[in-house]
Order: C-alpha cells, then sequence, then structure tokens
C-alpha cells in the first residue's frame, strides 16, 4: 500500500506543485519571522549586554510616555563622586545622554537617520564597554568640538573639519566635527554625536551640574547585585532607579522591542494569510486528485484494501507534501530573513546575516506548520476518498462528488452565519466601546467560517448572475465557461473562497481607514481655527528657541504652544488612569473651536483646573468642580480642579485617555522641561497667509525637523498617517491574491487535465484555440469575480460594523471607498486572466487526437 | 472558405460527384527503421450522396484513413481533397475553420459536452462560427432523429441511443460536406444501435447528405452504399451493396491472410 502511495505521490507531482508552493509560501514566512527576530534580539540582547555599565543609577521615572514630552529627566552630576566612594565601586561616571537633538549640516539639511530612529547626544567617555570607537581624529575638547558616528557620516557625506549644527533643547550651537567614531558592534540604527563632558551637560542639558545617568563598574569580586544594593543604600532606593547590568540591558531591549515585536506581527500575519488561503489550495488540489482518482480508489477497494487503507493512502500523501512543503518552506525562510536583515541594513540598522540564529523552535514550528496545514487540508477529501464504494471501479468515468448535495453545508452555514450576523448586529447596538469590539471581532470571524462553509451554495445564483450576460456576449464559449464554472459548486466555492478571504480583509479595512479619514477631516474642519500649525511630522517635540523665532517672526500675530505631558489621574471611582495630558496656552479658543458641555476654555485652562472629556468624566464619576489628584512624572503630584467637560469627538486611543487638558502654567508648574509639540499660528491683522507662510518657513529654514502646515497639509499629514496601515494591509492583500491566483491556477490546470476529452471534441468539431482560450479566460474570470463580490460584501459590512464600533470613540463619518472597491472588482477580473494563462495555454496546446482517445 | 450548405442544397448531390479524395495518401508513425505505415499510398474516392463503411481488422489503419480524410491527423505523404478544397497543406487554424464549417463528426462515445442541453449540443458548431443555424433545416433534423422533446435535456438525462442521436443531429445540423461517423454503433445496444444507423442512412437518403462510418461491426455496414476494406494500411477490396453475411465473409479472409502472414505485418493500433 505504501509503494502505491509513494507511486501515486510521484505520479501526481505536477498536480500537487502548487499545493507544495502554498505550503512552502506559509512556512517560509513563519519560519522566517522566527529566524528574524531571534537574530535581532540575539544581537541586540548581545549588543545591550555587554555595553550596559555594572549598574546603572537613573533618575526616578515612575510613568511611562506614549507620547514624547520632549523633557530629559536629569541628576546631579555630584553624585557620581558620592557613588565611587561606596565600598566595592571601582569607578563611577556621569553620563549625558539625550535622544531629542536634531542636527543639521551647512545646508541646513538634517543628518539624522531617515527612519525615524533617534539621533542620539552623548558625553564623550570612553570605556572598554563602549560601542565605538575612535578611528579618525581626535577626542572632543571644549565647546565647538564634536564626533559623529562613522555611517551617519559616510550617509550624508559629512569629514572631519566639517561644520554641523546642533539644535538641542537649551539651544542650537554649532559645531566641528573633530573625529569619526565606528561601530564596533551593531548599530542599532541611530545617529551618535558626541561631546565632551562639560559641553555635553551644558548645551545639551542646560544644566553645567546635571546628568542623565551614573554609570558604576564593580572592584573585582563584587557582583552587580550587591553593588546595586549598595548604591541604592548609599542615595536612597525611593530617589532612583538603580539597575544591573543585565536589567539595564534587559530594559533597553525593551524599549526597541516595540519596534521588533511590530516587524514580528507583520511577519506572522504574512504567514497566518497564507496559512488560511493555503488550506483552500490543498483541499481543493486533493478534493480533485480524489475525484480524478475515483476508479483507480474504487479499484483498490475491490482488490480489498479497507477504508482505513484507502484514507491513510491519502493521508500519508499529504504527509509527503507537507515534508516536502516544509523543507522548502524553510530554506525559503532563511533566505527571507536574511532578505530582511539586508532591508534593516539599509535602514541603518546593520545586523551581519553570519550571526544569523536558528533556534531549535524554528524548524519544529515549520514542520508543525506546514505539515499540519497539510494534513488537515487534506483529512476531509481523504475521508471523502475512503467512502468511495468498491462499485465505483465498474462505473462509467463520470467524475464522482459533483451531485452530492448541499444540504450540510447549508444548514451549517445558515447556523454559523446567523451566530455571526448576530454577534455583528449586537456590536453595532452595544454601547460600550470593549464589548462591541469584542463582538465585532467574534462576528467577523463567524461570517467568515459561515461564507467559507457556504460559499458553494452562493455559486449557482451569483454566478448566474454575474455570467448571466456571456452568452449574450460570447454566444456558446460564454455559455459553456459560465457552466463550468456552475459545474462544481464545491470547487468554485473553495477556489474563490481564497480571493475572498483576502479582499473581505482589505474591503472591511478600506471602509474603516475611509472613514476613519473622513471623520478626522470633519474634526479637524470643526476644530482647528488656526492660520498654520507647526509642528514635526512624528509629533516629536521641538525646543523652545523655535517658538521664539516664530513669534518673532513678520506678520504673526497669535501663537498659542501645545506640550505634552505623561501623567496619572486617581479617579472618584478608585480608578488610576496613566494618560498624556496636553497644555495648551490660554488663548486656545483663538486657534481651536472646543465644544463643552460644562464651562469654557477660561475655566478649562486657569492656574489648578483641567478639562475632561464628558463621557469619560460620566464614566469615573466625575463632576465639575470635582478635586482630582494628578500624577506628574518625577514623583510631583497635584490636586486640579475640574473646570471643563468637553463635548466633542475627540481622537482618544493613542496614549490620549481621558481627553484631559490644562493651561500650559498648571504643566510649567508642575513637569518643567517639555518641549513644545505644536504651535497654533495666527497672521496679525491685514496679513497675507501665502506671506505668512513664506516668512514662517524662512525661519524654520533652520530647523528642519518642523513643517508649516495649513487645515489642508494638516489633513494630508493625518491622511499619510492612515495611509501607512493601509499600505500594510495593501501588502497582506497582494500576498493572499498571489496565494489564490495560484488557486485559480490549480483549480483550472487539474479541470483542464479533467475535461481532456471534452476539450478533443470540442476542438474536434471545429472550435478554435483562440476560442478555446477565451472560455477557459472566462470561467478563471468570474470564479475571481465571485470571489472578489462575496469578499467584498462581507468586507462592506465589516466595513459598517468597524465603523459603528469606532463611532463609540468618535468615529462619526462613515466613507465607503466606491472607487477603491469598483478597481478591486476590475483588479479581480484582471487576475483571473493572469491565472487562466497557463492552463488556457496547456489546454489549447492538447493534441486533439490523443484528447478525444484520453482515458 | 464559403459555407458549403449554400453550393449543394438536398437532392441536388449527384452520386457521381466526389465528396473527399486521397491520392497516395501515406501515414508513417516513428521515424527511420522503427517507422510504422499505418497508411500506405492510399487512393480513394468518396462519393457524394452516399453512404461509405470503411472496414477492416484492427491495426488497419480504418480509424486513421477517417482522422486524415476529417483534417483530424496530419499526412506524411500524399494530398486529400475535400470537394475541391486540398486540406494536406492546410494551416492549423484553417483545418479547424474546415472541420467547423464543411465536416461533421460522430465518435463512439463522450459525443457531447456535458454543460450543455441536447439543443445547445445541436448547434454548437454553428455557435462557435457565429452563425445562425437554418431553422427549417434544423427543425427538420430534429423531428427526423426524433428529439424534439428531448432538446433541453442535459447529456446526463439522455440514454446512450438518445446520446448518439443527438450527435447524428449534430453532424447533420450545418448541413456539412461530409459526416464522419467514427464506431457511432460500438457502445450502444442492438436496438438503439439500428435506430442510430437508420438515421444515417436516412441522412443520406431523405437529407441528401454524405456519411462516412468507420465501423468493425458487418451488420452496420451492411447498412451502406459501399464498403471500403482496409487491411495493413492498403485499401484491398470494395463492395457495393453489401449484406451482413456477405461482409462477414470478406472479413474472414483477413483473418486468414494475417494468418499466413505471421506476425510479421505493420500493424498500428486504432
Amino acid at each position: 500500500m505504501l509503494k502505491a502511495t509513494l507511486r501515486s505521490f510521484l505520479a501526481h507531482k505536477g498536480r500537487l506543485l502548487l499545493s507544495a508552493l502554498a505550503v512552502l509560501l506559509s512556512v517560509a514566512f513563519v519560519a522566517g519571522s522566527l529566524i528574524f527576530s531571534d537574530t535581532v534580539s540575539r544581537t541586540f540582547d548581545r549588543l545591550f549586554a555587554s555595553t550596559a555599565a555594572d549598574v546603572t543609577v537613573s533618575p526616578k521615572k515612575t510613568l511611562d510616555e506614549s507620547v514624547p514630552s520632549g523633557a530629559t529627566a536629569t541628576l546631579s552630576a555630584d553624585l557620581a563622586e558620592r557613588v565611587a566612594r561606596v565600598d566595592g565601586v571601582a569607578a563611577a561616571r556621569a553620563e549625558v545622554e539625550v535622544q531629542n537633538i536634531t542636527v543639521v549640516d551647512d545646508r541646513n539639511e538634517s543628518v539624522s537617520p531617515t527612519t525615524g530612529a533617534p539621533t542620539l547626544g552623548t558625553n564623550w567617555n570612553p570605556t572598554e564597554r563602549s560601542p565605538v570607537e575612535l578611528t579618525s581624529g581626535h577626542a572632543p575638547r571644549g565647546p565647538t568640538q564634536a564626533l559623529l558616528d562613522s555611517e551617519t557620516a559616510e550617509r550624508r557625506n559629512v569629514r572631519v573639519g566639517d561644520a554641523l549644527t546642533v539644535i538641542a533643547a537649551p539651544g542650537s550651537f554649532k559645531v566641528e566635527v573633530v573625529g569619526i567614531v565606528t561601530f564596533t558592534t551593531t548599530n542599532p540604527g541611530a545617529a551618535l554625536l558626541f561631546l565632551d563632558t562639560p559641553t555635553a551637560q551644558t548645551k545639551l542639558l542646560g544644566d553645567p551640574e546635571g546628568a542623565t545617568a551614573i554609570t558604576v563598574d564593580a572592584a573585582p569580586g563584587v557582583s552587580d547585585e550587591t553593588l546595586k544594593e549598595r548604591v541604592a543604600a548609599t542615595l536612597g532606593a525611593d530617589r532612583y532607579d538603580f539597575r544591573t547590568a543585565g536589567e539595564q540591558a534587559q530594559s533597553d531591549v525593551e524599549q526597541l522591542g516595540g519596534f521588533l515585536d511590530i516587524i514580528k506581527w507583520v511577519m506572522l500575519g504574512f504567514a497566518g494569510i497564507a496559512v488560511l488561503v493555503g488550506v483552500f489550495l490543498i483541499v481543493n488540489t486533493f478534493s480533485m486528485l480524489i475525484a480524478q482518482r475515483t476508479r483507480e480508489l474504487g479499484l483498490l477497494r475491490a482488490l480489498g484494501a479497507d477504508r482505513r487503507q484507502v484514507r491513510r493512502s491519502v493521508l500519508t500523501e499529504a504527509l509527503l507534501l507537507g515534508l516536502v512543503g516544509s523543507t522548502l518552506g524553510l530554506a525559503a525562510g532563511i533566505g527571507l530573513a536574511a532578505g530582511l536583515i539586508e532591508l534593516m541594513g539599509v535602514l541603518g540598522m546593520n545586523i551581519k546575516s553570519t550571526e544569523m540564529v536558528i533556534g531549535w523552535v524554528t524548524p519544529v514550528t515549520a514542520y508543525v506548520v506546514g505539515v499540519g496545514v497539510t494534513f488537515v487540508a487534506a483529512y476531509l477529501p481523504a475521508r471523502r476518498a475512503a467512502a468511495v464504494s468498491p462499485m465505483a471501479a465498474l462505473a462509467d468515468a463520470e467524475v464522482a462528488g459533483v451531485g452530492r448535495p448541499l444540504k450540510v453545508r447549508a444548514i451549517v452555514g445558515a447556523v454559523v452565519g446567523a451566530a455571526g450576523a448576530a454577534a455583528l448586529v449586537g456590536c453595532v447596538v452595544a454601547s460600550d466601546t470593549g464589548s462591541a469590539a469584542s463582538l465585532l471581532g467574534l462576528g467577523v470571524v463567524l461570517t467568515l467560517v459561515a461564507a467559507v462553509i457556504a460559499g458553494p451554495l452562493l455559486v449557482r445564483p451569483v454566478i448566474r448572475v454575474l455570467g448571466g450576460w456571456f452568452p449574450a456576449l460570447f454566444g456558446s464559449i460564454g455559455r459553456m465557461s459560465q457552466r463550468n464554472a456552475l459545474r462544481n459548486p464545491r470547487r468554485t466555492g473553495a477556489t474563490a473562497a481564497a480571493l475572498m478571504v483576502g479582499l473581505a480583509l482589505v474591503g472591511g479595512m478600506s471602509v474603516a481607514s475611509a472613514s476613519m479619514t473622513k471623520s478626522f477631516d470633519e474634526q479637524i474642519d470643526q476644530t482647528l481655527g488656526a492660520d498654520f500649525v507647526l509642528q514635526n511630522a512624528n509629533f516629536v517635540p521641538f525646543p523652545r528657541e523655535v517658538t521664539k523665532q516664530v513669534r518673532e517672526t513678520e506678520g504673526v500675530g497669535l501663537v498659542v504652544r501645545s506640550q505634552f505631558a505623561p501623567i496619572a489621574v486617581k479617579l472618584p471611582d478608585g480608578d488610576r488612569i496613566e494618560t498624556t495630558a496636553v497644555g495648551y496656552d490660554p488663548e486656545l479658543d483663538e486657534v481651536a473651536n472646543i465644544t463643552y458641555a460644562q464651562g469654557d476654555s477660561a475655566a478649562a485652562l486657569a492656574p489648578g483646573r483641567l478639562a475632561m472629556d464628558r463621557d469619560f468624566a460620566r464614566d469615573h464619576g466625575v463632576r465639575v468642580g470635582s478635586a482630582i489628584p494628578v500624577e506628574f512624572q518625577g514623583g510631583r503630584k497635584a490636586d486640579l480642579t475640574v473646570g471643563a467637560l468637553t463635548d466633542q469627538e475627540s481622537a482618544e486611543g493613542f496614549g490620549m485617555q481621558g481627553g484631559i487638558y490644562f493651561g500650559l502654567a498648571t504643566l510649567e508648574r508642575y513637569a518643567p522641561g517639555a518641549q513644545d509639540s505644536a504651535l497654533y499660528v495666527n497672521g496679525s491683522p491685514g496679513t497675507d497667509p501665502d506671506d505668512l507662510r513664506g516668512s514662517l518657513e524662512a525661519t524654520l529654514e533652520a530647523y528642519p525637523q518642523v513643517q508649516v502646515r495649513d487645515i489642508a497639509d494638516y489633513k494630508q499629514l493625518v491622511h499619510d498617517q492612515i495611509a501607512v496601515l493601509l499600505y500594510l494591509v495593501y501588502a497582506l492583500l497582494g500576498l493572499a491574491i498571489i496565494i489564490a491566483v495560484l488557486g485559480v491556477v490549480n483549480t483550472l490546470a487539474l479541470s483542464v487535465v479533467e475535461r481532456t476529452r471534452e476539450i478533443g471534441l470540442l476542438r474536434a468539431i471545429g472550435l478554435a484555440r483562440r476560442q478555446l482560450r477565451r472560455m477557459i479566460r472566462l470561467e478563471s474570470v468570474v470564479i475571481a469575480v465571485f470571489g472578489a463580490v462575496l469578499g467584498l460584501a462581507l468586507g462592506l459590512v465589516w466595513g459598517l460594523c468597524t465603523q459603528q464600533v469606532l463611532a463609540l470613540e468618535g468615529m462619526t463619518a462613515l466613507a465607503i471607498p466606491w472607487w477603491t472597491i469598483i478597481a478591486v472588482v476590475i483588479g479581480s477580473a484582471v487576475v483571473g486572466v493572469v491565472a487562466a494563462l497557463l492552463p488556457a495555454l496547456r489546454a489549447s496546446r492538447m493534441n486533439v487526437l490523443a484528447a478525444i482517445a484520453h482515458e | 472558405m464559403s459555407t458549403p450548405a449554400a453550393e449543394h442544397a438536398p437532392g441536388l448531390a449527384s452520386a457521381d460527384g466526389v465528396a473527399a479524395r486521397a491520392r497516395g495518401l501515406t501515414k508513417a508513425y516513428g521515424s527511420g527503421e522503427t517507422a510504422v505505415l499505418a497508411l500506405d499510398s492510399v487512393d480513394v474516392d468518396i462519393a457524394r450522396g452516399r453512404f461509405t463503411a470503411v472496414m477492416g481488422p484492427s491495426g488497419s489503419g480504418k480509424s486513421t484513413l477517417m482522422h486524415c480524410l476529417a483534417g483530424l491527423d496530419s499526412v506524411s505523404s500524399g494530398q486529400v481533397w475535400l470537394g475541391d478544397t486540398e486540406i494536406t497543406g492546410l494551416k492549423e487554424r484553417e483545418l479547424t475553420r474546415l472541420r467547423r464549417d464543411r465536416i461533421g463528426f460522430m465518435f463512439q462515445s463522450f459525443n457531447l459536452i456535458p454543460t450543455l442541453n441536447a439543443l445547445e449540443n445541436i448547434t454548437l458548431p454553428m455557435d462557435i462560427a457565429g452563425q445562425r443555424p437554418d431553422q427549417k433545416w434544423l427543425d427538420q433534423v430534429i423531428d427526423t432523429l426524433g428529439l424534439r422533446d428531448r432538446l433541453r435535456h442535459r447529456p446526463s438525462q439522455l440514454s446512450g441511443g438518445q446520446q448518439q442521436r443527438v450527435a447524428c443531429a449534430r453532424a447533420l445540423a450545418s448541413r456539412p460536406e461530409l459526416i464522419f461517423a467514427d464506431e457511432p454503433t460500438g457502445n450502444l445496444d442492438s436496438r438503439a444501435g439500428l435506430e442510430v444507423l437508420g438515421f444515417l442512412r436516412e441522412a443520406v437518403d431523405g437529407l441528401g447528405q454524405t456519411v462516412v462510418m468507420v465501423t468493425h461491426d458487418p451488420g452496420a455496414a451492411a447498412h451502406s452504399d459501399l464498403v471500403l476494406f482496409l487491411g495493413d494500411g492498403r485499401l484491398v477490396d470494395e463492395m457495393a451493396r453489401p449484406t451482413a453475411e456477405a461482409v462477414l465473409e470478406r472479413m474472414k479472409r483477413f483473418d486468414v491472410i494475417r494468418r499466413q502472414h505471421d506476425d510479421g505485418a505493420p500493424a498500428q493500433g486504432d
């Protein structure tokens, strides 16, 4: 029996090719993402472990910053001397490292990485643990000398002797590059600028006595743990954060982790799509192979093979396919990881491909995924194969499985579909975001499952309509292609399902994102009253020097600043919520139209007051006049009184829960040192907006990180940021479509083989090759468009429900991107044409006589 | 290439006209030393308005002859004409159009497209050509074959005999110059087979068509006007106004020759 299985596997290897490709793609993405994230985290673990000091003392950090405030927490550099006297300390150094500087060259162009990685300004204090070494020039001495890292220097063509301007929080200053440092380890992608310690203190921190950390080396024989305890005991464990080398490395890795996690999840998303779509392809392949081999299986049964043996034979074939696909997929995954590492190199993060880490988890996962998916996908067809009766050997060769009733599918599909629909209705009527979101998730999954199960039932009615005009347009060729698509609804349904899954996701995401864009547009139109908004594209704050220069610019009337601050509020209902608050200048009403449920801007921005979102206040039992204990970064606390409640579509999320804001004076009092995140600028009376824009742009010439935007530009900025999300979705779609195309090719190719005699007959009675190709092409198009229509219909419903859920968060506008939808339908027809190319060519090349005689 | 239907209306075809002609028709499979001759320099005329049967033992080349005459297979040498058109040397595309417009086919089995109903199958060659069928003629063919109440049925809903009648109707529907029938009764029981043979006879007598039928059944051949006997790729005999007994007798002599010939004679499976 095994011999027969192997023979069969080898005999059908051509037909299994595309299934193997689907397995390969799924496994490649799984393996690639594992290898990549293992390699990257190993690299950075090593880097941080090797560069971290034995013990690091840093200012107490009480709140996480989800939105950058621009403030740099400092401690006194004198602590180094106190620490040095602690028993067991070999050396203690005051370190200065700031992340919020911008370095520009003499053409006013930023030399910072284009990837959004930070530019670090650091004091030059080399130890054996430094990640860099001086490779040319000399160490910086005095207030105008600096070192630059070699990768940035190379990228921006900066040489020793060149002048740079450093835009730091205390102000801009000019330096001369006196040396270049080169990474001895992996560069995580940042740009590095080194100054001598006094310069770093005065010009980066604005505090000649300040430091951002104290690094401590242990004397021989003293463990990091012991040292940490002693240092903490000396300085006061509550006043600072103390970390051993291990803890410091861990925390550094976690900082990078967010970014790496995103890449990992994106890759796993691709893998998931590949697996999901691949399953349909494999199910279809095995179903067709078994349908075509009905007589052969019947013969085996007639000769005495029992059901179990037949089933095992099919499953063994699946196992072989899974093994081959997984092995190739693993290899492809290694290639994919190498490619990603290269790509990271282009983005400035240099990891050596030779240091690639392939843990034992990777191959195990690859084989489990590859073989598992194939096995699961082949299980139903295998059962069907086992159900073939010995009589099939004697029956005429009319392909089995066509006429089997779809009753079970109808019932299961209807039940699951009804449950899914109920969940979706539930999420639309729900008033609580949390439960609405989980209902939405449930509804999406259930309706997708229902659509996959019931897909074959929809084949007849939908394709009757879609292909209804084929006979009129293409005569009998159109008629035959339409009916060929209807011939085996299961097969057509499963083939189209692959496309449906991808397009449903895209449909839903594009409705959601279009609605988001429209909501933001409306919100911007409603609330933004300023002539211009000045800010960094990434919402990174900028030095106050910029604000000063802007105020002095000709034609500028009013400038309203906004700053972010991480806070924690203790609410009357007992919740402690960490969020980000905004501070505004008192003239807020001049640049924004805020609708208040109670109170006004004056009450909101007065000293000791704050404003918050009405719904948030209601949920937590807050009223106007409530005193709210607020905790600021660094541990300062204050009781602020609620002065006003807002009633507007606040864009919550982004770590801005509650929509809390107060006067800038309040913020400066409790959390000093923040930089301005945005400036809202109105022209002085009689100033032409174009002139003002020109003057502002001239002022900002020296500050390339800050841009001038009017309302239209501001909307565009928001659109672009939403678009980034969409691009990701489109990339997922691209992969789904590739696999779906493979599925269509697969189905058509196997159908062509199955219909060899029919094709021979058609050719004999005078069907031209061109006509035959068109027939197959039309069938392919109608299958693809069927999948697209089903997917988009599902996606539209999902999108509508998503919008309804997000409306609870203030995203009230609904937009349906009809052009995208039309483009997708047309695109799917093109996909159909492309998928039909090879099968059609193959069919048209068949020898007529051989085809007629085909058994 | 004009539509043949206009050139010879039923009844006008003279019995002495030639519907198809082959001269020196040779078909070899393989090449060089191992070449096998399926047809060896065959000269044949197919009379217009007649029912011609081609007989011969297995491997005699009778199917190959039909395929070459119908433009389904290429020839190694020699010439073939359909009417006045020399089809040897025609390009693939021209051959396809020739088959579509001027030839009708009936095969032993799998004659119909399963997705099309009987009427759609009957008019398929004309639909492919983008021509409207001649409704009067179509009605006549359908009534002759007794398919009127089966037109909306799919092939799977028809019996074997009915399927062959539909195939026969399709072959007749475009009023081709020549109808080739390759063992049309091979898969039928004797009653249904007789019925189909009766229709082919009627197509010649009543509708004035020309039919060439390949068969190995002497009983079937007895329905024809003329039987051509093929042996080892050569035309060895012919018999006008055949009877089943006479054909059977003639066929027995092949067996004798074959036995004398030992196994050395070239044989090509058909």
